[in-house]
């Protein structure tokens, strides 16, 4: 019961702190709000949170996964390929850069559950191998020649609002990860392995195929983002995917995902990635060099650590009070 | 009673000896330069020879700074972004200021020492994750970078500073010597002095170096600041190397930096440090690198390849130290 109190009331904090950039930017960058910008923030948002939902599943079950990235860009060059070199519809050339997602995401978990090895380590090495194989298969070329249907699918407007169709797909992910946690045995199981991997398989959870799945869905989620990152540039460049890192880690983390497992916030994830999003978006309004976007992105995820710090030592202190 | 002390030292140097398991990759590295050698004419021509220990030497300045910061059970995700940082800021006191190379290396060792302090700091202070920090940090120092230089290189270097990196004795970089000599500092720090044995301890086991009455928060603070000055100094070596103080230097250290440090067989639970390990398994790296090339390989596969190495040796080790120590495949 505490918990969840806690956690809605960071999310506030969050949700507060959000509105508050969001108003200063309104207010001193010129076309913050104008209907382009919205539409282009909303949809680099949209692409940024699902890019985070990928590295939070990994998260909530203590685990990592450093090759998001990469399996975003050999998914994006892959579908990416499919449509334009063999011209195959969007219908049949997603899901199979999908499940090429899903399946490099799999080869992460049955690695990481075999070996025994830290998923850090293991992720950071695929992540070289399915880079590798990635640019010596497209030859780091880029498919540009998408085709139409693909690439209206992120241009058009739902309903005549500034929003893009990407941000709805990433609002059904976000329904379908609430749903896996709340609701499906494998998420509580995903969390039971993140919070104590030993209680969760003395309580006859299997932990390696708990692992394997997490993986699979991160892997999933990855693959989603660069599809998306690929239908957003209109071109399925080898570049996708490569400086997601910072990201993926900022959102979830800023959101309210523990580093150590065991939680998880699909809310906090959505308004984090927002607030990457804006911020980004907005300092480049500002007219401030925009080679120093990094060194604010770094600065809020500082400060959004330490704040949630101070916050967990004061309830800490506070509940130790209310004992004695 | 005598005859016991030396019983005991004995074992204790021959556990000792096969903890060290650096002889497997010292035979790698032996059946690989024969097969270069048989395969390559030009192979052990003095330039390939000395391009190739080049790279061992910035190699193992990079996995020295992951190792450091690795040893007290920490990560480090900011040594490319401060080798980055340190390299733009010794060539900014250059070009922009016209001042001599020493200035400019002191200035560069400054800003690295800083930037990990800054590190070990908020690590310390606050009891976040190192692992966040330093990926916020990364994002910061490369901020800096990049909207110091507004991502254009320094090129008018002080000449010596240059020459430095293309300086050779026969088939030998004298960058070489450098990292020789911090490596043997390295050594003497962690396994002869006072505050290196405690950073090991920090890393063994936290709350028992605690007990034992070890300044934690210090050590943690120590150990970062030696992690920036390596990377920084890794970082002034590759812009000697380039012959430009690139703001690109370091983004592609990552792999690198966990990859020479793993393979020479340290611990990512922390407590241990490995120098000749760490040595060794920079060449490794550096020769199969250079060995692709000078079989044609498609550059792209390079880095497959390179990935799967590191796969197979980290899983190699990790076989090798289960089966060969009980106790750790408890935990």
């Amino acid at each position: 019961m505490r918990t969840t109190l806690r956690l809605n009331q960071s999310r506030l904090g969050l949700l507060a702190v959000t509105l508050v950039f969001s108003a200063t930017f309104a207010i001193f960058a010129q076309g913050f709000l104008s209907d382009f910008n919205l539409f282009t923030l909303l949809r680099f948002a949209a692409v940024q949170i699902v890019i985070a939902f990928g590295q939070m599943i990994a998260l909530s079950a203590g685990e990592m996964n450093l090759s998001l990235g990469a399996i975003g860009g050999a998914v994006a060059m892959c579908t990416g390929g499919l449509m334009e070199v063999f011209q195959l519809s969007p219908f049949l050339a997603i899901p199979i850069g999908l499940a090429l997602g899903a399946a490099m995401g799999s080869m992460n978990g049955i690695l990481v559950v075999r070996t025994g090895i830290n998923s850090f380590v293991i992720t950071l090495a695929t992540a070289s191998v399915f880079t590798g194989l990635m640019l010596a298969i497209t030859q780091a070329d880029s498919y540009d020649a998408l085709p139409e249907a693909f690439l209206t699918f992120s241009r058009i407007r739902v309903l005549g609002f500034p929003v893009s169709p990407l941000v709805l797909v990433m609002l059904a992910a976000a329904v379908l990860l609430w749903l896996l946690y709340t609701k499906t045995t494998l998420g509580r199981e995903i969390l039971a392995v993140g919070a104590n991997r030993r209680a969760a398989a003395m309580s006859g959870v299997n932990v390696g195929a708990t692992l394997i799945k997490t993986q699979m869905l991160s892997g999933l989620l990855a693959g989603l983002a660069g599809i998306m990152t690929a239908a957003m540039l209109a071109d399925a460049v080898p570049r996708i995917g490569m400086d997601w890192m910072l990201g993926s880690f900022a959102i979830a983390v800023i959101g309210g995902t523990a580093i150590t497992g065991g939680s998880v916030s699909v809310g906090g994830a959505i308004i984090g990635g927002f607030l990457v999003a804006g911020i980004t978006n907005g300092v480049l309004l500002l007219n401030v060099s925009n080679f120093f976007v990094n060194l604010f992105l770094g600065l809020i995820l500082l400060l959004a650590v330490s704040l949630d710090r101070i916050r967990s030592v004061a309830m800490t202190r506070m509940s130790l009070g209310a004992r004695k | 009673m005598s005859q016991s002390t030396t019983l005991e030292r004995s074992r204790r140097s021959l556990s000792r000896l096969s903890e060290y398991s650096w002889a497997g990759l010292l035979a790698m590295a032996t059946v690989l330069v024969i097969i270069m050698s048989v395969v390559s004419d030009s192979f052990l021509s003095d330039f390939n020879i000395f391009v190739v220990l080049r790279s061992v030497a910035t190699a193992a300045l990079i996995g020295a700074a992951q190792m450091t910061v690795l040893s007290i059970g920490q990560m480090n995700l900011s040594v490319g972004a401060i080798g980055g940082l340190v390299a733009i800021t010794a060539g900014g006191i250059m070009d922009a200021y016209g001042l001599p190379g020493w200035l400019a290396i002191t200035g560069g060792l400054a800003c690295g020492a800083a930037c990990g302090a800054l590190n070990g700091l908020i690590v310390a202070r606050t009891g976040i994750n190192a692992f966040i920090v330093t990926i916020a940090t990364a994002s910061i120092f490369l901020g800096l970078t990049l909207g110091i230089t507004e991502a254009q290189p320094y090129y008018n270097l002080d000449p010596g500073y240059t020459a430095f990196g293309q300086a050779r004795l026969g088939f030998f970089p004298l960058m070489g010597f450098i990292t020789l000599a911090t490596l043997g500092i390295l050594a003497v720090f962690f396994y002869r002095t006072l505050v290196g044995r405690q950073i090991l301890a920090v890393g063994g086991n936290l709350s028992a170096a605690e007990t034992a009455g070890i300044p934690v928060g210090r050590r943690v603070v120590w150990a970062h600041v030696i992690s920036g000055l390596l990377a920084g100094g890794a970082g002034m070596l590759w812009a000697s190397q380039l012959g430009a103080a690139q703001p690109m230097i370091g983004q592609s250290w990552l792999l690198i930096s966990f990859a020479v440090p793993i393979i020479g067989g340290v611990a990512l639970t922390g407590g241990s440090v490995r120098i000749i390990g760490l040595l060794l398994a920079a060449l490794i790296i550096a020769l199969i690198d250079n060995s692709l090339v000078h079989l044609g390989v498609d550059p792209f596969y390079v880095e497959l390849l390179l990935g799967l190495f590191i796969l197979g040796t980290v899983y190699a080790s990790h076989v090798a130290t289960r089966s060969g120590n009980p106790k750790r495949s408890l935990r």
